[in-house]
């Protein structure tokens, strides 16, 4: 390769972010903002969920630890007056601590089975949270979750949470900082590990990888990320439900994976970001609008059952399809 | 709790595990020979209740005739779906997935957009209660058990002992050995899945009866019949009935006991400790 493809990818890749910092310059509405800011929410989720998928585990409580992580930081804040800045860590910690308790027994457990044990999992989370209403407000839901406190640096910078601009720059640094570390996971020794292992459990067994741990690693790492989402969701959104982390909003991301395609970083991404930004622009189909996201969904697994990132094998291979009669 | 409250809640319980049942045996029947996860099998119980509400308020029928009747319809909805949805997906988990939840979908909104998010009653099948020394039984519970039983025993005579039933158990052992002996997979996939819908059809029109129908309630049909079946052990019939039972009545005792979310936790806690004992369900093969 010569020096100048070497510097391609690093170049586009900061002119990308240096665009993603400049939208809010742009889009002067606050309501595309927003959608950018849940798409960014999403993007998270779904890689993080990606990193667990890569053991070759589905897990559909997904959205379970997000509410974990979002009712720790909220509560540490309202309760217990923490700053947002502590709660936000400790939110992803909460989230992450929870993994590691349920994962030893949970990864023993295999393929769909696996899958449904954390989708009663996410449905115990979210009973639990209408259940225990002194704490958390049960259905009627937590209300007045304050802003993030104001990052003053006196005489220098002073960025309140009063508009959505923060909020944007604020879900785009959680965005870069979560994809720079699972990205790293995922091209280091660590990130092989556990595609040997998605590969066959005994194979890895046999050369020595302590699948269980690895396993719970990733688990843990994954709902890590979930958590510090939700806590940025639920001072973002300021009012948090029980119905806000369901068992569908878990499919969801798994739909977004898959559709994207799991087997590249990139397909995780791809699918959050298009499947939570196209149907935005449908909105002017009210009722009918969710036909625009089920036909996308629907059209892409059609055509590729392996999702959005072998579009371009996909392409290539029609194309180097000798027609018939004249090989 | 008295005993009358105690008679009652077991009679609920086991009238909502009937119908638990009737959804579960279909989910674990089209997971069983298609390998597929059928998240749209709560949709299709919820398209049988607003079938039989169709046929009984809009076309006069009986529930007695709206009962087969919306079965027949929904069962032939089955040989569409298996045909352009699910069979160019079988045995891929993944893929798969995003089918089934891509139609649960559709069918939840088409069902928004065609009826309404308003709830239907459709009045009780057999109004009044059964009074026996004391206690009150009300006729619907008791009627959904006896449907209940009679179909799953039905679907147990045909899976013993006809030729199509013997297929089906054969394609589920393995679809390749099947095939090799002559066996059309394909044709016994179309059968699962329109038992399945049938039987999901006639629970969702009992469902309907006894509370109300909404387009939203096949949710909490699928996520009950995902349990029943994880517990049962997929692909098992037996196992199906078994944590149809089990659950229905967790759900009919806990709730006057402690809360209808109580039930919940401890439904989804016992499935958990189940299945880490034993990861395949009460009654399913490795």
């Amino acid at each position: 390769m010569s020096k100048g493809a070497r510097l391609v990818k690093p170049a586009s890749y900061t002119a990308l972010v240096v665009l993603l910092f400049l939208v809010p310059l742009f889009v002067k509405g606050a309501y595309f903002l927003h959608i950018l800011i849940m798409a960014g929410i999403a993007i998270i989720l779904t890689s993080s969920l990606r990193t667990i998928a890569t053991t070759g585990q589905i897990s559909l409580a997904h959205a379970g630890f997000m509410a974990i992580g979002a009712y720790t930081s909220a509560l540490l804040v309202m309760k217990l007056n923490f700053s947002y800045w502590v709660a936000l860590p400790l939110g992803g910690i909460a989230a992450a601590l929870l993994a590691l308790l349920v994962g030893y027994p949970f990864v023993r457990v295999k393929r769909v089975y696996f899958a449904m044990l954390t989708l009663f999992m996410g449905a115990i989370i979210r009973l639990t949270i209408m259940e225990w209403r002194g704490l958390t407000g049960g259905t009627s839901g937590l209300l007045g979750i304050p802003p993030p406190n104001s990052i003053v640096i006196p005489g220098f910078l002073n960025i309140a949470f009063d508009s959505k601009v923060p909020y944007y720059y604020l879900i785009l640094a959680l965005v870069l900082i979560s994809l720079l570390f699972l990205h790293r996971i995922d091209s280091s020794c660590v990130g092989r590990t556990l595609l040997a292992i998605q590969q066959g459990d005994f194979v890895a067994e046999s050369v020595g990888i302590n699948v269980t741990r690895f396993k719970v690693f990733a688990l843990c790492v994954g709902c890590f990320f979930a958590g510090i989402t939700g806590s940025f969701y639920a001072h973002f959104i300021k009012v948090l439900t029980p119905d806000s982390f369901g068992v569908l909003q878990a499919i969801y991301l798994v739909v977004y994976m898959v559709v994207g395609g799991r087997r590249r970083f990139y397909g995780a991404i791809l699918g959050a970001f298009i499947l939570t930004l196209l149907p935005e622009f449908f909105r002017i189909l009210r009722e009918y609008q969710p036909f625009v996201f089920i036909g996308i969904l629907l059209v892409i697994i059609f055509l590729l059952p392996d999702g959005l990132v072998s579009l371009p094998e996909a392409v290539k291979s029609r194309i180097k399809k000798v027609p018939e009669g004249q090989s | 709790m008295s005993l009358a409250t105690l008679a009652q809640s077991i009679l609920n319980g086991l009238a909502a595990g009937w119908i638990y049942v009737l959804v579960a045996v279909g989910l674990t029947l089209v997971f069983g020979i298609m390998n597929i996860v059928q998240f749209a099998h709560g949709e299709i119980y919820m398209l049988g209740a607003y079938c039989s509400y169709f046929l009984i308020k809009v076309y006069g029928f009986s529930f007695w005739e709206a009962l087969p009747l919306a079965a027949l319809l929904v069962g032939l909805l089955g040989i569409v779906l298996e045909r352009f949805f699910f069979r160019p997906f079988r045995g891929r988990f993944e893929p798969s997935i995003i089918v089934a939840v891509g139609l649960m979908l559709l069918l939840q909104t088409t069902a928004v957009v065609g009826f309404g998010t308003d709830t239907k009653s459709m009045g009780g099948i057999i109004p009044g209660v059964l009074t026996v020394s004391g206690i009150t039984l009300s006729w619907d519970r008791l009627l959904a058990i006896v449907v209940g039983i009679i179909l799953v025993a039905a679907l147990f005579l045909l899976i013993q002992k006809t030729k199509v039933g013997q297929a089906m158990v054969a394609v589920s052992q393995d679809p390749d050995a099947a095939a090799l002996h002559g066996i059309d997979v394909n044709r016994i996939s179309t059968i699962a899945m329109v038992i399945g819908c049938a039987l999901a059809a006639i629970a969702g029109a009992l469902m309907g009866s006894i509370f109300s129908t909404s387009p939203f309630m096949g949710t909490s049909a699928i996520t009950k019949g995902i349990a029943v079946i994880i517990l049962g052990g997929l692909g098992s019939i037996t196992g199906a009935v078994a944590g149809g039972l089990i659950l229905g009545l967790i759900d009919g005792l806990i709730p006057p006991l402690l809360s209808p979310t109580m039930a919940g936790i401890f439904g989804f806690g016992v499935i958990i400790i189940v299945l880490l004992f034993r990861s395949r369900g009460l009654f399913g093969h490795e």
